[in-house]
């Protein structure tokens, strides 16, 4: 971010540099909630709306459009600062072996990096158990939906609030792994839970902002993300160093943890439902993909499916738009690392189950509660509203060409109904004026 | 307050674009903020509607009235019409191909589907003309 602050236009999670803007509506067509607009020259982000998908980011050419994430500068402040690390991260780093990779990132000047294979591995267990509780107790609706992705809640709480009970209640990976992680460390140096500070290193465009709410399904209980492509020279100039001193010399450094193939998969699209032993089983990535699914679920269809994994990244978290590296190269990396690691459990099956049936991963979240913080649809809109947007539209017979600064004709109608925009900003209403006025000379 | 009318075309044995009127229309009822399980049951039965006139019926038209308290639709096509109605809103009952069944259609329930998600369903057909289906949902004001 090189603007001055008048310059940025910001909200919480998007923020446009409308000296870089080119104006080329790029952004504008690819949000799924309709969220930006450019009036007047001034790119917008209406923030009721942006469910913080990223889209916008991958999409804008000139690289106008940024989110915060965390500066690493604070860090020697900490008492003790943990990195929970996204297995996507070793997608990135071509023919090196994890373990080295989790030590690049310590050198950083973490107290602790921590991995995410035993943590994926029990919430697999987890799901299996639901699913298989689900086929005598019915408690949920066919098709189960991943609790995963957090774009594809919030899609679901904003946009399609009749599907929250298909949500599978399990807290994610990265929940379960912050809650321990926190729990341990702060018993471990005797100091408060809130010293310890947990970042966590992520691909994911949707956890870049601390969460609106604190609720466990929600928020994944970290204190500070960082994007992998933020801290990606960083890791790879520590790397370098450690060939030069030969990595055998470091290894005492390192914690070395036990990594699965699981995890390394759990980047990729389909990597989740590889791992879960049911075959009615689907694997959805894209945000376009994603919704229509999510149409069709609505309207009663794949209900002799159990369990869908939807991922809004293209290719899955791998395509995440805080990555350093291309989509397709991080695919090839992982492909070809599972072969040195296959997909062998790590943790016991019982170990787990006993846990779970006391209740251990289960979301404490209610679906009341989701529908509450995300449940708003847009402003509320009339049926007078509807009539007017509907004459205003044939007036307009328009083609979306989106040069009003609205991301479709129907938008546009609706905004300028609201007062948000004027009907003068429409060009081809324009053009037909100018095209009149000659022709009566 | 003049009520909001609106129509889709549906198109025979175009499966591709099938199910898009459907959810042209949740998504206008989405806009007014109605209560979201009503527009799942407009949706539901918009869609087996439409996906009859697709499978069974021909070119048709889906048009959806919106009114304060209450929503209709209105499904017509022009195709050959359902022989015996009373037979083709029994549960299970249908004529639907092979190659129906194998896109998971096929079932029988798509009109029982409609007469429990609707307040209100009229059936009315004739043999080489087509079918009209009339339904009406209520919104309750409490
Ligand atoms: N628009 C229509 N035109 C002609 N025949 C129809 C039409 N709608 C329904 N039918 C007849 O009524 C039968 C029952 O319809 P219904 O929607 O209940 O079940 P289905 O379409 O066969 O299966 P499903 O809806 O469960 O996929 C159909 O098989 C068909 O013979
Ligand atoms: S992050 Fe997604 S929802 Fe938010 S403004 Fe960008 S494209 Fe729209
Ligand atoms: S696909 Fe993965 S990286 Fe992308 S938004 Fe979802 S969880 Fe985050
Ligand atoms: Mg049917």
């Amino acid at each position: 971010m090189h603007a001055s602050a008048d310059t940025i236009y910001s909200s919480h999670y998007v923020i446009f540099d409308a000296d870089i803007c080119t104006g080329c509506a790029n952004c504008i067509k690819a949000c799924p909630t309709k969220a930006i607009r450019l009036y007047n020259d001034n790119p917008t982000c209406l923030t009721d709306n942006c469910i913080r998908c990223g889209e916008c980011l991958r999409v804008c050419p000139t690289g106008a459009i940024s989110t915060t994430t965390y500066e690493l500068e604070a860090l020697q402040k900490d008492k003790v600062s943990i990195t929970l690390v996204s297995p996507v991260l070793y997608s990135q780093f071509k023919g090196v072996m994890p373990n080295d990779i989790l030590l690049a990132v310590k050198k950083i000047g973490f107290h602790h990096v921590m991995d995410l294979s035993y943590y994926i591995e029990m919430f697999l267990y987890a799901a299996e158990e639901y699913i298989a509780e689900n086929r005598t107790t019915g408690q949920s609706p066919w098709p189960l939906i991943s609790p995963v992705c957090p774009v594809v809640i919030r899609l679901i709480a904003y946009q399609f609030p009749n599907l929250l009970p298909h949500l599978m209640p399990i807290m994610r990976p990265i929940s379960l792994l912050a809650k321990e992680a926190r729990a341990n460390i702060s018993r471990e140096y005797r100091i408060k839970k809130d010293a310890v500070i947990l970042y966590h290193l992520t691909p994911c465009p949707a956890k870049t902002v601390p969460s609106r709410s604190s609720f466990a399904q929600e928020n994944s209980l970290v204190d500070r993300t960082m994007g992998i492509k933020d801290v990606y020279a960083q890791i790879i100039g520590r790397l370098n160093q450690m060939k030069k001193t030969g990595i055998e010399a470091l290894r005492e450094e390192s914690e070395p943890q036990k990594i699965s193939g699981n995890c390394l998969l759990w980047g990729l699209s389909g990597g989740e439902i590889a791992g879960i032993n049911s075959d009615k089983t689907l694997a959805v990535s894209g945000l376009r993909e994603t919704i229509t699914y999510l149409e069709k679920i609505e309207l009663g269809l794949f209900k002799d499916i159990e369990y869908i994994e939807f991922r809004t990244c293209p290719e899955g978290c791998v395509g995440g738009a805080l990555n350093a590296v291309d989509k397709y190269i991080a695919k090839n990396t992982v492909l070809k690392m599972l072969r040195k690691f296959g997909l062998e459990r790590l943790i016991p099956r019982d170990k787990v189950l006993l846990l779970y049936e006391n209740g251990w991963g289960l979301s404490d979240t209610t679906q009341d509660e989701l529908q509450r913080i995300f449940g708003v649809y847009k402003e509320h809109i009339s049926i007078e509203h509807l009539n007017e947007i509907e004459k205003i539209l044939e007036q307009i017979q328009g083609k979306d060409c989106a040069a009003c600064g609205a991301p479709d004709c129907r938008t546009f109608a609706e905004d300028v109904v609201m007062g948000k925009a004027v009907l003068n900003d429409c060009i081809l209403l324009r053009k037909r004026e100018i095209d009149k006025i000659l022709e009566n000379k | 307050m003049t009520a909001f009318i609106k129509s889709f075309s549906i198109k025979k044995r175009d499966f591709v674009r099938a199910g898009e009127a459907s959810i042209n229309v949740q998504n206008i009822l989405k806009s007014l903020n109605m209560d979201h399980k009503l527009i799942r049951r407009i949706a539901i039965c918009g869609y087996e509607g439409e996906m009859n006139a697709v499978m069974h019926g021909g070119d048709g038209i889906l048009t959806v009235e919106i009114d304060t308290g209450r929503i209709i639709l209105d499904i017509a096509d022009n195709g050959d019409g359902i022989e015996n109605i009373e037979l083709a809103m029994q549960k299970g009952y249908s004529t639907a191909t092979e190659e129906h069944r194998e896109m998971g259609f096929g079932a029988g329930m798509g009109l029982p589907n409609m007469k429990v998600n609707s307040d209100m369903l009229s059936v009315e057909s004739e043999k080489g003309k087509g079918t009209h289906l009339h339904m009406e949902f209520y919104v309750s004001t409490d």
